[in-house]
């Protein structure tokens, strides 16, 4: 007999709901044996409770197979880890961590981030509202301002941002060869080394000299390779999720009745709003883990070797944190949903990218009250192959 | 209400500060947690409980 496909996104069917199938896995079989697209057997977890049990414990489950090598054929478990620290566990992985957390998630750190986030999107509504009706949002908008400020926070200058979203088209594609992945990154890695040179001889405030002067201080500084992968990984990540999320989040709050009348009724919801659609709509694909030893979860047997998806957008709309979860609610007070991840690997530019989607929600919100789509739900194309998951084009108008 | 942080798994994440900055910081270098109080009045209990539910590394307990 042979196994069910894991379940994955169809958003020509269910434009933000994880398929039904895990309402149904959550209440019946919280574990269940599944075939993934790439090839791959896996445990599927998809309750809440067994997805943060999975995601938090590195020790059970280390994350060496790579955080999607269960949707990417370009990722293969036994490849070796190569300096991939989202493919770490343990103190190694805690070490770069702690090279990234001064720069992107230190509390004082973030508020001196703040009023570049705000100029570039302040500037970003003014050439929207400048621009002819309809607009498309998603790369014209949300991804310009995501672009705009990893660009400026690491200093890549407006002439070779390209280079971040031929990386990201390729690394995030279902369809990538694990080559092709190879050349396709090369070129923004080969400017990347280029840049750390420079910023050695001659350091700036943005936070990849930050990390060399950090590091310097230490007793084991960051390498070259360590400096280009890290950055690199911020770069790539750090655009096209956070302007993913946006778009689609825009798109579930514009389609969802009176779920942006009442954040433009109270901007100041803009926080909650913002967490609320990261727990709503994040991760459709679940993350991979790999079990390091014998063990159990929800009362299933799973043995050393094995691989676990972890479910994140079905866990994060279990009645268990949230009795309605199903609903979109931007009024919402957020629990502690998994929609970063959980554990040591959990998102490492979370902060900021809250930062940008906070910023520009209350901007629209304020500016753009009369924010709506162009065409019908129906119309709105998802992007396909990928697993950053939202709408490939947002058509809207205003006024 | 007492409480004890692992500094040594702290990944620096920062959400503990975010939540309950009366209690919880980061130490300018590395941003890894520091406990500004380790028994706090009663009215810090709900900021602590979501605190510890939203540390991704589970170094934050609540001690009974």
């Amino acid at each position: 007999m042979s196994l069910p496909a894991l379940p994955l996104p169809r958003e020509g069917e269910f434009p933000f709901d994880p398929p039904p199938e895990y309402a149904v896995l959550r209440e019946r079989a919280p574990v269940l044996r599944v075939a993934c697209p790439t090839g791959l057997t896996a445990w599927l977890v998809s309750d809440y409770a067994g997805v943060r049990e999975v995601l938090g414990d590195g020790r059970r489950f280390t994350a060496r197979p790579g955080q999607v090598a269960h949707v990417l054929q370009a990722f293969r478990p036994d490849d070796p880890v190569d300096g991939q620290f989202s493919r770490m566990d343990g103190p190694e992985h805690i070490r770069i961590r702690r090279n990234f957390a001064p720069q992107l998630s230190h509390a004082r750190r973030l508020g001196e981030l703040r009023p570049l986030v705000e100029q570039i999107t302040e500037e970003a509504v003014d050439r929207l509202l400048a621009s002819p009706q309809p607009a498309e949002l998603h790369l014209g908008f949300s991804q310009w301002i995501t672009t705009a400020v990893i660009a400026e926070l690491i200093g890549v200058p407006a002439d070779q941002r390209h280079l971040l979203h031929d990386a990201a088209t390729a690394l995030f594609a279902t369809s990538t060869t694990a080559a092709e992945l190879e050349q396709a990154l090369a070129p923004l890695y080969g400017y990347l080394y280029g840049l750390v040179g420079v910023r050695r001889a001659q350091p700036g405030d943005d936070v990849l000299s930050r990390m060399i002067v950090h590091s310097s201080g230490g007793d084991r500084p960051l390498t070259d390779d360590e400096l280009v992968t890290m950055n690199a990984a911020l770069l790539i990540a750090g655009f096209d999720t956070t302007a993913s999320l946006l778009s689609y989040g825009l798109v579930a709050m514009l389609t969802t009745p009176g779920q942006w009348a009442k954040l433009c009724a109270d901007p100041g919801l803009a926080p909650s709003a913002a967490e609320e659609l990261v727990r709503y709509l994040g991760v459709g694909t679940g993350l991979l883990r790999q079990a390091t030893e014998d063990t159990e979860v929800n009362g299933c047997r799973i043995r050393a070797g094995d691989f676990v998806v972890a479910a994140v957008q079905s866990a994060n709309r279990d009645p268990a944190l949230h009795p309605d979860g199903d609903r979109l609610d931007v009024t919402r007070t957020p629990g502690a949903h998994l929609g970063f991840g959980h554990g040591a690997h959990t998102c490492v530019g979370q902060q900021i990218a809250r930062m940008e989607l906070v910023t520009v929600l209350r901007a629209l919100a304020v500016r753009v009250p009369t924010l709506r789509l162009a065409v019908p739900l129906r119309d709105i194309v998802f992007k396909q192959d990928s697993v950053v998951r939202g709408p490939a084009e947002l058509p809207v108008a205003w006024g | 209400m007492r409480i004890s942080v692992d500094r040594d798994l702290c990944i620096g994440a920062g959400n503990c500060a975010m939540t309950a900055p009366a209690v919880f910081d980061q130490d300018p270098a590395e941003a890894v947690v520091i406990l500004l109080d380790e028994s706090p009045p009663d009215d810090q209990r709900a900021a602590v409980e979501l605190a510890v539910d939203r540390c991704p590394a589970a170094v934050i307990r609540l001690l009974p």
